[in-house]
């Protein structure tokens, strides 16, 4: 159901205005391949202009510009709309990483495009992958997949840091830090909220990409202001058992 | 060649199905399988059992295009695997004509008509659509599969579309038959 | 010259009610958050009225010292009775010199007033008018926890206005 939804609101359109009434099977060659199946019989209309979503380019990214103003307002009425009938700080953070979610396993699959179909240059990052980039299949480089690719798909620029926890216990538990997250950038935390960080929805974007990659992972965003950087966030990643025991059965056998 | 091409979720659910024809060498694009037209079922049946090396695979082999990963002789059946980054697998059948000489015996054998039709393609054609493990037949599998690729992120990049929802849209069949046609 | 000194600015909503206050400098006498707020609702109570005594005919502006301007000094003589900017509303006081502060005032568009005190004898203030409405428009107005008219508690507003003004003087 992807594209109908759009396809029926321009029908009334394109249908009054078209000046070629026609019965409903001959005007159904929009398609460069006329004849090519019965199901083109049902009751498919294309928009006036009769470009589909599936006849643009999904490439066209190299001087479209989206207006920061717009997105801190959407964003802003995201946050207010999360906060509406919520229990306490971790239940908003929770919406938001649910908000975020979606958006990561779509962010995958367009991230990947780009970068198979723009020569290799543009998006393959300097430390993770070759001009094919391959899907990954250990947590190293999915996180490089995230701290450069997937940051500069998002926000023009590479994550600040990539750690890993130092403590023995969490060999599970893995850091980005963003020194001034996008998101952030208009939003106070009034004083009571304080352990809120918004960011929680880029956290929800993350979860989505691993996820995706099949990492099972909670991702979390937390609060680490410095002078220097005062909405400095740590996105704290946590990978499940079922992924620890597959990093170790692959590391034996020896795939990066 | 007949070829059964399916889309699962990363859950494993089906969400769009196609069955189509070589379109190369003078064939009509009609699929003709080597089962009965009540057996249909057995091309999902031999893809779905392909799911256990699939996943084996998707471990060891870190691109997209995992190539030809599964046969199944009885059926003679080749599978092809495209894995895309978030989960969703693309599983391509392809299946020879049966021969008339190796057809005749078999109980699953089709109609001798299918049969000698297919030969006389085959006879008139080259063999690189015949055979499925061809680096040829690799090659036109995969630039198959990116167009599917391409036209599958349009679809999941839809405000309206969830991950694991069936794929209903007329314009995205069209765009698989076409891709089918220009490279199968 | 260009930077004034900026001893105080204040924010009223359009009820008249004070939601920001801030000393940048000191130089003017303490006033207690009451007084602030008696200010804020005498302000709001006496620009409303010096919009609705804004003169009609093309006069001359009367310059005594603390001088109640009208839009534009510049009076296009069209006709008798105008507006001094026919088409432009009326905005009632803009500006109130004294000898040891000047007070200027900005009026939105919905009616939320910045009044800034700076030096009189310091140059022009609208660049700083200006750089306050754009940082109240950026870091108030874009925060999903500001609610309208109230009190503005936000802490990236208060870092960016403190760190531009301190560049600049």
């Amino acid at each position: 159901m992807a594209a109908p939804p759009r396809h029926v609101s321009m029908l009334s359109i394109s249908n009054s205005n078209a000046g070629t009434p026609q019965s409903a099977s001959s005007d159904k060659p929009q398609t460069p391949q006329p004849p090519s199946t019965p199901q083109q019989a049902s009751g498919l209309r294309v928009p006036s202009n009769r470009k589909t979503i599936y006849d643009r380019h999904l490439n066209r990214s190299r001087n479209a510009e989206l207006s920061r103003a717009s997105f801190a307002y959407l964003f802003a009425e995201m946050v207010t709309y999360a906060q509406r009938r919520v229990t306490g700080i971790q239940d908003l953070e929770k919406r938001l990483n649910e908000q975020g979610y979606p958006l990561g396993l779509r962010l995958l699959d367009l991230l990947f495009y780009r970068s198979t179909s723009t020569s290799s240059s543009a998006l393959s990052s300097s430390s993770t992958s070759s001009s094919p980039p391959n899907r990954p299949l250990r947590i190293l480089p999915l996180l490089h997949l995230i701290h450069g690719p997937l940051w500069r798909l998002l926000f023009q620029r590479s994550a600040d840091a990539l750690e890993h926890s130092v403590s023995p216990d969490t060999p599970n538990e893995y850091m980005i830090t963003d020194n001034d997250p996008l998101v952030n950038t208009y939003i106070s935390v009034p004083r009571e909220m304080n352990m809120l960080n918004c960011a929680a929805y880029i956290a929800g974007v993350i979860e989505g990409v691993c996820d995706g990659c099949g990492f099972e992972a909670k991702v979390s965003a937390h609060n680490q202001p410095t002078e220097m950087w005062p909405s400095r966030t740590v996105f704290l990643l946590r990978f499940g058992d079922s992924v620890m025991e597959r990093e170790k059965v692959l590391e034996r056998a020896g795939i990066k | 060649m007949s070829y059964y091409f399916t889309i699962l979720s990363p859950t494993d659910t089906p969400i769009f199905n196609i069955a189509f024809g070589t379109s190369k060498g003078g064939g009509d694009g009609i699929a003709r399988f080597r089962f009965p037209d009540t057996a249909q079922y057995m091309n999902q049946f031999i893809i779905h059992s392909s799911l256990d090396i699939l996943e084996e695979a998707q471990w060891t082999n870190g691109g997209m295009y995992l190539k030809h990963i599964d046969t199944y002789p009885p059926a003679s059946a080749y599978i092809s695997a495209f894995l895309t980054p978030s989960g969703a697998r693309f599983l391509l059948l392809h299946q020879p004509p049966q021969l008339p000489s190796s057809g005749s015996s078999s109980a699953l054998g089709a109609s001798s008509l299918l049969g000698s039709s297919g030969s006389t393609t085959r006879a008139s054609s080259s063999s690189v659509a015949a055979n499925p493990t061809s680096p040829q037949t690799e090659e036109a599998v995969r630039q198959f599969m990116s167009e599917v690729y391409e036209s599958f992120v349009k679809t999941a990049m839809s405000p309206f579309y969830k991950q694991g929802m069936e794929i209903r849209s007329p314009v995205f069949r069209s765009k698989i038959t076409a891709a089918g046609k220009k490279w199968l | 010259m260009c930077a004034p000194t900026v001893f105080s600015l204040i924010v009223i909503n359009k009820a008249g009610g004070l939601i920001y206050q801030r000393e940048f400098q000191p130089g003017l006498r303490k006033l207690s958050t009451n007084d602030y707020l008696v200010l804020a609702g005498t302000f709001h109570g006496v620009h409303a009225i010096t919009r609705t005594i804004t003169p009609k005919l093309p006069l001359a502006p009367p310059s005594s010292s603390p001088a109640v301007s009208s839009p534009g000094n510049t009076a296009p003589a069209t006709s008798g009775y105008s507006y001094p900017n026919p088409g432009v509303p009326t905005s009632g006081l803009e500006f109130l010199e004294t000898d040891k502060f000047r007070l200027t005032c900005f009026q939105t568009l919905t009616g939320t007033k910045f009044l800034l005190f700076t030096d009189p004898l310091t140059g022009s203030v609208d660049t700083v008018m200006n750089k306050i409405y754009e940082l109240y428009a950026d870091y108030v107005m874009k925060n999903p926890f500001y609610q309208l008219e109230m009190p503005v508690r936000c802490e990236a507003f208060d870092r960016h206005l403190g760190a531009w003004l301190r560049g600049r003087t």
